[in-house]
């Protein structure tokens, strides 16, 4: 990305228009933006994978086994009288709301539980910005949970996070105020007037667009 | 010892606990307005005696609270999410699939644009190698990406049928926004994919269908 792209591909990178709006003699370098971004997209996945794999087995390796942890817990002789106490009356109180609020709630028996995950990186080239977060359905849509940080000084932005195997709806929030879609991914009607980027994440072989 | 009756009486909690992680009205409290997590925990309470998951719910009321939608706005856009649920959930029921992944796919299939006709179909189709919600989570990309419903739930369907692997099945939205980007349009580039999927059609594969390995693929 060291040279400049027209201002109308930028714009379609910055998720202001489509391929499709731009003029017939700007496809090709529309193109080959695209194609970069997706390069980019695609190098730090397998090695975050594998950092962590590694990390991981550092960190076990120097551990006590779970049973041996949980024992010199119990065992050790720290709990003061009283907290015994008041757990217990918590225990008796949060068991009778438990019980008036379930008739309200019967367990989701077909609540999504996503056993695997894998990593995910984000690609924004949004120029001028002084902020830019990722929401969506992966973080309750919280804006301030995920931060892009720049990469250099050409007005790109990313961020790598590990997503649950599944379907996610998601946008980016530049500078606090102003959604965006993300250029690389398509888009839904979210119903409230905007658009969402998806992004199918699969066992298999990480983020599908 | 005295942190063994810490631990048997903090065991005692952990029904609670999680009882509270179900609910939706803990969820949302803090996030959308008060009027609004009552309805939607009425529409929560719907779904869950219907057998459908909960989860895009609340993801769609935080959505519509971080956006700054107003507080009917949001209602409809849940209440919206709750009725595409339903539609797939009755869809893919007579298919035999009723998994809550195949569900918000299968709603997720119906909101890009795909009737309640063509998610059975696509379910119909999938196999041991292809599930059901990851065939339709990619049709309804395919549908998002600008193809025509009917000739995404076809590519999808030749891709199965031929046997590619899954992650053949799954790279499809990717394959197509590369000829996309080539100037071909989403309904001429999902063509040329399915053409090649039925040209890895095997004697074994057009027999026997699901799941096989494609012999032609190194």
């Amino acid at each position: 990305m060291s040279r400049g792209f027209d201002p109308l591909v930028k714009q379609m990178l910055d998720g202001e228009r489509t391929i499709a709006d731009l003029p017939p003699e700007l496809h090709a370098e529309a193109a080959e933006a695209l194609r970069l971004q997706s390069a980019i997209d695609r190098r730090d996945v397998s090695l975050s994978r594998g950092l962590e794999a590694r990390v991981m087995a550092a960190v076990r390796a120097r551990a006590d086994s779970p049973a041996k942890r949980a024992w010199r817990w119990l065992v050790a002789p720290s709990v003061p009288r009283w907290a015994i106490g008041a757990l217990a009356a918590a225990s008796l109180a949060a068991l009778l709301i438990g019980r008036s609020s379930s008739k309200q709630t019967t367990p989701p028996v077909t609540a999504s539980q996503p056993a695997e995950s894998a990593y995910v990186k984000f690609v924004l080239y949004a120029p001028g910005a002084h902020r830019v977060a990722l929401a969506g359905t992966f973080n309750q849509w919280d804006a301030g949970a995920t931060l892009l940080a720049r990469a250099g000084d050409q007005g790109v932005w990313t961020v790598t996070v590990a997503l649950p195997i599944g379907q996610h709806q998601y946008a980016f929030v530049v500078d606090g105020r102003r959604w965006v879609t993300d250029p690389a991914a398509p888009n839904v009607d979210d119903g409230f007037g905007r658009r969402n980027s998806i992004m199918s994440v699969t066992p298999t072989s990480g983020p599908a667009l | 010892m005295k942190r063994l009756w810490f631990a048997l009486v903090a065991a005692s909690l952990t029904p609670v606990v999680l009882a509270g992680q179900r609910d939706v009205s803990t969820r949302l409290a803090g996030h959308v307005p008060p009027a609004v997590v009552a309805q939607v925990q009425g529409l929560a309470d719907t779904a869950v005696a219907r057998g459908l998951p909960v989860d895009p719910l609340v993801n769609k009321a935080l959505e519509g609270a971080v956006k700054g939608a107003p507080p009917d706005r949001i209602v409809a856009a849940v209440r919206t999410v709750l009725q595409q649920l339903d539609r797939a959930s009755d869809a893919l029921r007579p298919v035999g699939v009723t998994g809550a992944n195949a569900i918000e796919a299968g709603a997720f299939a119906i909101a890009a644009g795909l009737d309640s006709g063509q998610v059975a179909t696509v379910a119909r189709s999938a196999d041991r190698a292809h599930p059901a919600a990851t065939a339709l989570q990619v049709v309804a990309t395919l549908v998002a990406l600008g193809v025509p419903p009917g000739r995404g739930v076809g590519l999808v369907q030749a891709t199965i049928r031929a046997g590619e692997p899954l992650g053949d099945l799954v790279s499809l939205p990717s394959r197509l926004q590369v000829a996309m980007a080539g100037g071909v349009p989403p309904a001429a580039a999902a063509e040329g994919l399915e053409r090649a999927a039925l040209n890895h059609l095997t004697p074994k594969a057009q027999g026997h269908g699901k799941g096989q390995g494609n012999p032609h693929r190194p």
